[in-house]
């Protein structure tokens, strides 16, 4: 799975958000390959097929038909072949409850989609160039949500 | 203690009639004492009486003798001397039978001792007169002493007689005036024991009337609080038993009869009769908390429901405790409430609860609905424009881009109002954690938030130290925020806006605020800034949702600060007021219960 590039995947059931998520990458020119998925049963199907391959960040967004964002946090989560994927929650609303939830179920990083796209560019950038390593070793709950 | 006081009354009333028996007793004592006195009078007075006559007879049986003897000395008739003998045994017959009527009188038995001889004299003498008479020696001079004897003797025996008759009466006499000081006196002591008899019934009676009339005075207050008791089950929906465990006897009031649905005395108050009405789910509950009740001697409140003829269904509440009578009968007094409308409210209340449950369950889905689909179209809109503006601003004429910058604002605002109204929503919801919390701690934590703002209108902040209370915690930060944020925004053009948050404990007694307040101890926080102020008739005004004093052009506000400013304090039970002057600035005065 050492790949030259970063591989990254979104789950999200809205078009506009996943031509604005693909749009960015794309003007990032970061050595990036981005794989998008209509809801959270295709993202899953993927992840459970044998030539999947493991993104080295997948974005979850959390309001999507047939399987939610948090049914297939849980379902990474709980599963020893894919738990050590960095999953940063992408959603539009970035209510205590959520955000508590997805913490405690073990995503890396919470992301309320910004109104802007040059705030997006700038938040995409800074979500794949995070060393999760460190950043999951001191994780707690104020810098689970990123702030711009 | 008045129950004493009757106990006393019968102990004296018991004193009374023991009294008047003795003196009945005594009364008849004394009569019979005086008339066995009477009749002794009588027997004396007969006596001598009897007496008299006897030795009355002695004298005339003897003058008989004696004339009897004369007549034969004179005729030598033998039929003369038979008469005289027939005078002699009467005169022995009287003799005897005086002798018997003096037993008892010593004196007497003398005298007649005396008077026998006498007599055995005479008629020795008479013997012997007779004697010379048969010898014819009629003028001897022995006959003539014997005659002169003879009539001395006799003599001596009326002297003596004379003497019985006058001692017999001179007893008699004595003894009559003995009698008659006794009987004198009984009269004046049965009249004087009668009087105080009299008297005593009299009180007696007098007693008896007071305490009949007090009896009377009770049994009317009894006849009132039964009928008061009546009453007050039939308004207060409940009845009250007694039951006689020895027995087994119950006594039902009229009120537990139509508690049951029946007319009062409708049928025997017994057990299996109450059990007929309880409801079939309840009567082993029902059955094993009675004997509960025998052996523990009280009942805690037990309910159950009961079903009338009518096949209502109501709920009961039964409570009955152990008392012993005087005479040591055990016996369980109950009382039994109707609690069907309290139940009945109380399910209404839970309905009422489950739909405000279902309501705020709608509200946070239309605060979800809020917050996320309404947020997401406004997010793309200004994304998609400000991918405009970056990539086409170049091709877009001067009116283009002012219109592009009109949306933007539109959108901005509209942005602004719903997070807003969601803020003011998570105020209302139910689920409120109260918190120990170092106000000091979420007041920096509210001037982090307007960091910006204060650093841009180059404001100056001071505040007093505040304590530790008992909040919401997130809610008082967000108080802070919209008091710090409100001065902030209508500071005055040109000047550095200053603001004021001042701190102090209050009494309720002491603030004119607080004069309605429930609890006695208040913090007291002012916020005073020297911004545009408003006009004090408004000063309730601000604190309605969506009310606006301002234009929106010159201040951005939505109008639903304040109220979430209220909105927080009430959660808190207390109370926030407003002050303001135009362009003099305004104060804003929370107070938050001590805890």
């Amino acid at each position: 799975m050492q790949n030259d590039y970063i591989y990254i995947i979104l789950a999200d059931d809205d078009e506009d958000d996943r031509l604005f998520f693909t749009d960015a990458f794309g003007e990032l020119g970061m050595n990036t390959k981005v794989n998008t998925f209509n809801d959270g049963v295709e993202l899953m199907d993927y992840l459970n097929s044998k030539e999947a391959i493991l993104p080295n960040v997948l974005f979850l967004d959390l309001n999507m038909p047939k399987k939610s964002g948090i049914e297939c946090l849980n379902e990474i989560k709980t599963n020893t072949k894919m738990s050590e994927i960095a999953i940063a929650i992408y959603s539009t609303s970035a209510s205590e409850e959520d955000i508590e939830e997805t913490f405690v179920l073990g995503a890396n990083i919470y992301i309320k989609k910004p109104s802007d796209f040059k705030a997006l560019k700038k938040m995409l950038s800074e979500v794949v160039s995070i060393n999760w390593q460190y950043h999951t070793n001191g994780l707690n709950k104020d810098n689970f949500l990123l702030r711009m | 203690m008045k129950i004493k006081k009757l106990f006393k009354s019968s102990l004296f009333l018991r004193i009374i009639l023991l009294t008047s028996l003795f003196i009945i007793l005594l009364i008849g004592g004394f009569t019979y004492k005086h008339i066995s006195n009477l009749t002794n009078s009588t027997k004396i007075v007969i006596y001598t009486y009897e007496v008299n006559v006897e030795l009355e007879n002695i004298n005339s049986y003897l003058n008989e003798a004696e004339s009897v003897h004369r007549k034969y000395m004179l005729t030598k008739d033998s039929l003369y001397l038979e008469n005289y003998l027939i005078a002699r045994e009467k005169i022995n017959t009287s003799f005897v039978q005086l002798k018997q009527l003096t037993i008892e009188n010593v004196k007497q038995q003398e005298n007649l001792a005396i008077l026998k001889i006498l007599i055995d004299n005479l008629f020795i003498n008479f013997a012997k007169t007779d004697a010379l008479i048969k010898n014819d020696e009629m003028s001897t001079e022995t006959f003539k002493t014997l005659l002169f004897e003879e009539k001395v003797v006799l003599d001596t025996i009326r002297r003596q007689i004379d003497e019985i008759i006058n001692l017999e009466n001179k007893l008699l006499n004595e003894r009559q005036k003995e009698y008659r000081s006794d009987l004198r006196f009984t009269p004046l002591i049965f009249y004087f024991i009668l009087l105080l008899t009299l008297v005593i019934i009299v009180i007696a009676l007098n007693k008896i009337n007071v305490d009949l009339i007090k009896i009377k005075a009770k049994n009317d207050q009894l006849l009132i609080f039964k009928e008061s008791t009546n009453q007050a089950e039939i308004i207060g929906k409940h009845g009250n038993w007694v039951w006689h465990i020895d027995s087994n006897i119950f006594t039902y009031s009229d009120n537990l009869y139509r508690l049951l649905g029946e007319e009062p005395e409708s049928f025997e108050a017994n057990f299996d009769n109450f059990l007929k009405f309880v409801h079939p789910e309840d009567v082993d509950r029902l059955t094993i908390d009675l004997d509960k009740m025998i052996v523990n001697e009280e009942l805690p409140f037990v309910s159950y429901r009961i079903v009338q003829k009518n096949g209502v269904i109501k709920y009961l509440k039964a409570y009955a405790k152990a008392f012993y009578s005087l005479d040591g009968q055990k016996r369980l007094l109950g009382i039994t409430s109707d609690i069907t409308d309290e139940i009945e409210n109380f399910l209404v209340l839970e309905e009422r609860n489950l739909e405000l449950e279902r309501n705020n369950k709608e509200l946070s889905a239309f605060n979800y609905v809020a917050s996320h689909d309404l947020q997401e179209p406004l997010r793309k809109i200004q994304t998609f424009i400000s991918r405009l503006e970056e990539k086409e601003s170049d091709k877009f004429s001067e009116p283009g881009r002012q219109y592009l910058e009109r949306i933007n604002s539109a959108i901005e605002r509209m942005r602004l109002l719903i997070d807003d109204l969601l803020q003011f929503s998570r105020t209302t919801k139910p689920d409120k954690v109260f918190v120990r919390a170092d106000l000091n701690e979420l007041f920096e934590n509210a001037k982090q938030d307007v960091a910006v703002a204060i650093f841009e209108k180059k404001a100056q902040i001071t505040s007093d130290l505040l304590p530790e209370v008992t909040v919401i915690a997130f809610q008082i930060q967000q108080l802070f925020l919209n008091l710090l944020s409100n001065s902030l925004k209508y500071s005055q053009k040109g000047m550095n806006p200053i603001i004021e948050m001042k701190y102090s404990a209050v009494k309720a007694k002491d603030d004119s605020n607080l004069i309605n307040a429930p609890k006695n101890n208040y913090h007291k926080i002012t916020f005073t800034d020297n911004g545009i102020g408003f006009e004090q008739k408004y000063a309730n005004k601000i604190f309605d949702l969506f009310n606006r004093l301002h234009n929106k052009k010159d201040y951005s506000g939505t109008g639903i600060g304040l109220s979430i400013c209220k909105k927080i304090v009430e959660n808190h039970h207390g109370f926030i007021f407003a002050k303001g002057e135009i362009n003099m600035g305004s104060v804003f005065t929370v107070y938050l219960p001590f805890s």
